[in-house]
């Protein structure tokens, strides 16, 4: 039962079709081959033959001429005589009498003339017949047959519908195996599809095996599938840690709200807590939102030349008093500009970010240097502390969303300052990574300066 | 004052009206950009606040239509558009402040009464003057009680922006917007530190404090 369906599917399989079409392609082709060689031949063998008969009655009516018609019937009785020869010959005097020759009387026509002789074994045989009236009203005709050519053309005409049928005949056997085939692999293909869909997440596509073409595609689909099984594990990872982290706030404010039933707790300042919890939670959902904007790409339309120079001035200078105030040190080290390609808004925002990540994170008498250099067309921000550093292996997580070391679960934060600033930072085709320290952290950012692409 | 607004959710609605009455405003409402249209043609209203997505003719275009028509009453943009992008947008069809959805009461006041107290541009007097404090626009000096005072250039932009808005509330978003360009809120009150440098200098040793504190919300310059 499986192994008629499978046969049937191979039949209707496109390697199948396509082996059905070229066989088509094939016996066509092979026929107009076969006409145009017979036509061939056939001009050129008639042609032959009509120059032999030529030639035959010219030298007979040249003999005629000279010698008489004695000498004409002693040269065909000479033909004759010698075994072997291909022609035929009738000679008719004035009268219509047979001087010579064993053609029938039928043949007795002067010009060129197609038709019938009797072969050795009596049988009708097709020969070419020419008569040439004599000089004194005679008639001579001289007939060949034609056995050699038909014989040529059928023998070729079998050889070319033989070996066409053969060869169509392979091509279809072939084309059902190669169909088979491949409805064997992709069936496989299918099962593992179903299992995926199924959701067996560790599933991947087998090798289909036939050609290079067909893994390539196979280890494609499966690096997709890898992609998405990532995408898939992120999100699930995210809105697990969504759902985490805003319990707490929300929780906490519930039972400030079922406090506040209690008209003596119904505080200004109750309230105002409140509304300091909501604006937690909301500033998370907008921070996610944003996030999940920027690495869709939006904001990419926006973009237009920025001095980095200028944004990180900027973010320095608000910061400074702060971090003044809170005792920490700011060093600012920059260039004095450092045009690139971007959106003035976002970068502001990425350096804000990793001021305040220090400022968080840090105890106060940390130093902060931020600098900014320009090298082969490239500009290199890093914001750096000398603070207690990142442990090794938080290291490689810290630009992942809702991610906090351990150390930093006492501080305020969702997790997703630096996850903003990798955002960014890819949106703007720039690289973010955590230099090697020996103590503190500095994350450094590259951009390509505008215009450089098309200087160097 | 006579606002319009143009808001098609209910609740938000009621929200806003109740807030801006209980200000001393007087509110129209509409639904749609038509009737906002329509509405805002008169020119009788002081301020506008549109809501982005409405149903039917949406806010920015909307707001196009009546810059192109001539009115330059001030428009506020009130929308939980947020991306960088939208303000951008906002701001380039004839809007003058943009505020994102959810917003606090006192922040859309302030812009509002900040959008109202705006002066024409030909108007601006080169000398700001608050009390015994003046602002020089021209030389960038600052003097109080007719002692100059050297300012930082955040601390002069800071203290610009609160004399032109002298008497009104302003919020610690709108001065992070308009010194500092942050178009988002910082974890950090980076106003605070500031501010306080700027009183240092502005009002220490003085009888009177100009610049006073609004609690939860921002500050106010007032003689």
């Amino acid at each position: 039962m499986l192994d008629e369906r499978r046969r049937s599917r191979a039949l209707s399989s496109g390697a199948f079709r396509f082996a059905l079409l070229l066989s088509g392609l094939f016996a066509s082709g092979s026929a107009l081959l076969l006409w145009t060689v017979q036509h061939q031949i056939n001009h050129y063998a008639t042609e032959a033959t009509n120059a032999l008969l030529r030639n035959e009655s010219a030298a007979l009516a040249g003999e005629y001429r000279t010698e008489g018609v004695g000498a004409l019937v002693d040269a065909i009785a000479q033909r004759k005589a010698a075994p072997g020869g291909p022609f035929e010959y009738l000679v008719l005097d004035r009268a219509g009498r047979r001087l010579a020759g064993d053609l029938p009387m039928s043949a007795s026509m002067a010009g060129w003339r197609t038709g019938f002789v009797q072969d050795p074994g009596g049988q009708p045989e097709e020969a070419r017949f020419l008569g040439v009236t004599l000089p004194q009203g005679g008639l001579l005709v001289v007939a060949t047959d034609a056995f050699d050519i038909r014989r040529m053309r059928d023998r070729l005409e079998a050889f070319t519908l033989a070996s066409g049928v053969l060869i169509s005949l392979a091509a279809l056997i072939g084309g059902g195996l190669a169909g088979r085939l491949f409805v064997a692999r992709l069936d496989r293909i299918n099962r593992s599809i179903d299992l995926i869909m199924a959701g067996g997440s560790a599933e991947r596509l087998p090798a289909i095996g036939v050609g290079p073409e067909f893994d390539d595609l196979v280890h494609n689909l499966n690096r997709m599938l890898d992609r998405n099984v990532a995408a898939m594990e992120g999100l699930r990872q995210v809105s697990t840690a969504i759902a985490h982290d805003l319990r707490t706030p929300l929780s906490r404010l519930k039972q400030h709200l079922e406090g506040m039933r209690n008209p003596a707790q119904r505080q200004p300042v109750a309230i105002d807590q409140a509304v300091d919890q909501i604006d937690d939670v909301l500033h998370t959902f907008q921070a996610l939102l944003r996030i999940g904007m920027l690495e869709g790409g939006v904001g990419r339309q926006r973009f237009s030349s920025v001095d980095l120079a200028e944004v990180m001035e900027r973010v320095c200078q608000a910061y400074e008093p702060v971090a003044e105030d809170q005792g920490f040190r700011l060093t600012v080290d920059h260039v004095d500009h450092a045009m690139v390609t971007g959106d003035r808004d976002l970068l502001t925002q990425l350096f804000s970010n990793l001021i305040e990540n220090v400022l968080t994170h840090t105890p106060p008498g940390t130093l902060i240097a931020s600098s900014l250099t320009v090298s082969d067309g490239v500009a290199v921000a890093v914001i750096a502390d000398d603070g207690p550093g990142i442990d090794e292996e938080d290291r490689e997580h810290v630009f992942e969303r809702f991610y906090r070391a351990d150390g930093a679960r006492a501080t305020p934060g969702a997790g997703l300052g630096l996850s903003l600033v990798a955002a960014i930072a890819e949106l703007h085709g720039g690289q973010c990574r955590l230099l090697p320290t020996m103590r503190g952290v500095a994350v450094e950012m590259k951009l390509p300066i505008a215009g450089s692409a098309e200087s160097t | 004052m006579k606002i319009l607004l143009l808001e098609d959710d209910e609740s938000t609605s009621a929200h806003i009206v109740r807030t801006l009455n209980a200000a001393g405003h007087t509110v129209d409402t509409c639904t749609n950009g038509q009737d906002a249209l329509f509405l805002a043609g008169s020119g009788t209203h002081t301020v506008l606040i549109f809501d982005r997505m409405v149903k039917g003719v949406d806010g920015l275009s909307t707001l196009k239509a009546l810059r192109v028509m001539g009115v330059r009453t001030p428009a506020l943009f009130l929308t939980a558009m947020d991306g960088v992008m939208d303000r951008v947008e906002g701001l380039e069809a004839g809007g003058d402040d943009y505020l994102i959805k959810p917003f606090a009461t006192v922040e859309l006041l302030a812009r509002v009464n900040a959008l109202a107290r705006r002066a024409p541009i030909a108007e601006v007097n080169h000398v700001l003057r608050v009390a015994d404090l003046e602002l020089d626009r021209m030389r960038r000096a600052v003097c109080r009680a007719g002692r100059r005072v050297e300012l930082q250039p955040q601390e002069y932009k800071l203290l610009e922006f609160l004399m032109l808005h002298a008497g009104q509330m302003v919020t610690r978003a709108m001065l992070l917007e308009s010194v500092w360009s942050f178009h988002f809120d910082p974890g950090t009150n980076i106003i605070e530190s500031h501010m306080s440098r700027l009183r240092g200098k502005v009002d220490r040793g003085f009888d009177q404090e100009l610049i006073q504190t609004v609690r939860g919300v921002g500050y106010r310059l007032d003689a």
